[in-house]
């Protein structure tokens, strides 16, 4: 056993420098120097560097045709940067080939600008997808379904298919379905998009209290009302 | 990823898609019904030729001036043969006496013809079960050789018309299986191609929550599995069906008694669905993959 204890070090302090620098770092988003150009020569933005915080809520701004989804998109790994690199929780997106892209969006919620949502699947089924394919049984994510349906006021549609629903009601939908695996960070495209006040304001609640409770929140949107009176983070591109 | 979750994934699936489910399984099964109904008839063909030939057995007639003592040493050597059953011999008077029998009535035609004027011979009796015309014909060129035998006679000429039939009912057969082949490969590939389509939007969305490639492919390989299982199992079956109909067919008719019809041996049913499988499953796994790939 003796010569098995000089082996036990390195890793004990690779999992010290692990916890420091990684997992207890405030950096859950970092951006350096992140061009994204669209061929032949449509240079959305270029050199682009941020960092944001475990548990914060930015607003990325600009007006419509910035490059706002496009960001987002490069979070998401649904698009790669031309040049530059991102970090996501401390992972360099570089180096996550296609076959791992799967597992880390499962850290990320992202709503969508048109919500995405299945047509021939009942609301209950679309929030329910976003569990079933990280292999979750269908009793075991029941619950953790209907409580997230619920906290968007959604609890009685849920055996509705969307075509049913209002656009207010849709955008709920692709809310819950974003957070129903409790993402780390979520990635909200222009939530408020189509909604009149109240529902837009019911929305921004529902966006701040998933920060209350933990998840770093990235709040793309045109509309400047928004972020007027905001205490938060803006950043226009 | 669990088997229940694929499985109840693939149900909904057969649900929602039946109809293009089932256009695909009907095109495999009906490629497969005519092939193996071919192969079918080539086989009991086959069969046919290998059987009544060896059935027939070799005749070897030996030289008029055969001494006597040297026929005892020609049965051992015969016997001794590999694939020989039983050897008759049959002397002059023997053979004239048959022949008298053979004639009847018209047994006049023999009379004051010496009863030694037929050369003696024997009959070979091959043993069917390791016997193939092609050795039968070796070994009767090898008889041939020896100085004793004048002359050794099997069906040849209407087996070699048979063979030679069969020859190109074979091409037949293979030109028909590869064309069949590719005519199914486009039919199911572009149905496969249609569902895949159809679904694109609940794929892209599938891998936006953060679905795995074998998570989205996995119902549609197990579906393509079902497809090649049906499809094959569906045409032998009704091969089978056509099958038992021909069995009362020959053995209800006096005159087809004889002859044994056989189905399709359990390799070649066992090939054929696997191949079917096969076929349906990396087909959809390439469709799959030019989608997924991208
Ligand atoms: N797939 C694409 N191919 C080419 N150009 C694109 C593509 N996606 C977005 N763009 C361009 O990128 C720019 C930013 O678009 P987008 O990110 O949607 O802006 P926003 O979300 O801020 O309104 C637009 O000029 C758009 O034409
Ligand atoms: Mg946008």
């Amino acid at each position: 056993m003796a010569f098995s204890q000089p082996s036990l070090l390195p890793d004990y302090i690779e999992a010290i420098f692990f916890i420091m620098f990684f997992k207890g770092s405030p950096v859950i988003i970092r951006l350096q120097k992140v061009t994204k150009r669209y061929p032949p020569d449509n240079t959305v933005f270029s050199d682009i560097d941020l960092e944001i915080e475990r548990g914060e809520f930015i607003f990325l701004t600009g007006p419509s045709g910035i490059g706002k989804t496009t960001m987002l998109r490069l979070l998401f790994c649904a698009e790669r940067p031309t040049s530059g690199e991102i970090w996501i929780d401390g992972v360099a997106l570089s180096s996550v080939s296609n076959s791992q892209i799967p597992y880390l969006r499962r850290k990320i919620g992202m709503i969508f600008q048109d919500f995405r949502l299945l047509s021939d699947h009942t609301v209950f089924d679309n929030v329910a997808l976003s569990l079933e394919v990280t292999g979750l049984k269908r009793e075991q994510s029941r619950d953790r379904v209907v409580k997230v349906l619920e906290g968007v006021g959604l609890a009685g549609k849920m055996r509705q298919y969307p075509f049913q629903l209002s656009g207010g009601e849709q955008q709920r939908v692709a809310i819950a379905r974003a957070v129903v695996n409790r993402p780390a960070i979520v990635l909200a495209d222009e939530p408020t998009g189509n909604l009149d006040q109240e529902r837009t304001n019911e929305v921004m609640m529902l966006m701040e209290e998933l920060n209350a409770r933990g998840a770093t929140v990235v709040f793309a949107t045109h509309d400047d009302r928004l972020y007027k009176n905001t205490h938060r983070r803006i950043v226009k591109l | 990823m669990s088997l229940v979750i694929i499985c109840r994934r693939t149900l909904s699936d057969l649900k929602q898609h039946l109809y293009t489910q089932l256009v695909t399984t009907v095109v495999v099964s009906l490629s497969i019904l005519i092939f193996s109904f071919f192969t079918l008839i080539y086989f009991n063909l086959h069969q046919f030729v290998e059987r009544f030939g060896t059935e027939l057995g070799l005749v070897v007639f030996l030289t008029e001036k055969t001494p006597q003592e040297k026929i005892p040493v020609l049965y051992q050597r015969l016997t001794g043969l590999p694939g020989v059953e039983r050897v008759t011999y049959i002397s002059p008077e023997q053979a004239f006496k048959r022949l008298k029998d053979y004639l009847k009535d018209e047994k006049d035609v023999l009379e004051g013809i010496d009863p030694k004027f037929l050369p003696p011979s024997f009959e070979v009796k091959i043993n069917r079960a390791i016997f193939h015309l092609k050795k039968l014909r070796l070994l009767a060129r090898e008889i041939g050789h020896w100085p004793e035998v004048s002359r050794v006679q099997y069906g040849q000429t209407w087996i070699e018309r048979l063979e030679s039939f069969l020859r190109f009912y074979r091409i037949l057969v293979l030109v028909s299986g590869v064309l069949l082949v590719f005519t199914a490969a486009f039919v199911v590939a572009n149905t496969i191609k249609l569902t895949v389509y159809a679904r694109q939007e609940e794929l892209k969305v599938m891998r936006l929550v953060g679905a795995t490639n074998s998570f989205i492919q996995g119902p549609f390989l197990f579906e393509a599995f079902i497809q090649g299982l049906l499809g094959s199992g569906l045409a032998i079956g009704i091969v089978f069906v056509c099958y038992r109909y021909l069995q009362g067919l020959t053995s209800g008719s006096e005159l087809l008694r004889g002859i044994h019809v056989y189905f399709l041996p359990w390799p070649y049913i066992l090939a054929i669905i696997t191949i079917s499988i096969l076929f349906c499953v990396s087909g959809t796994a390439i469709s799959m993959w030019r989608f997924l790939r991208q």
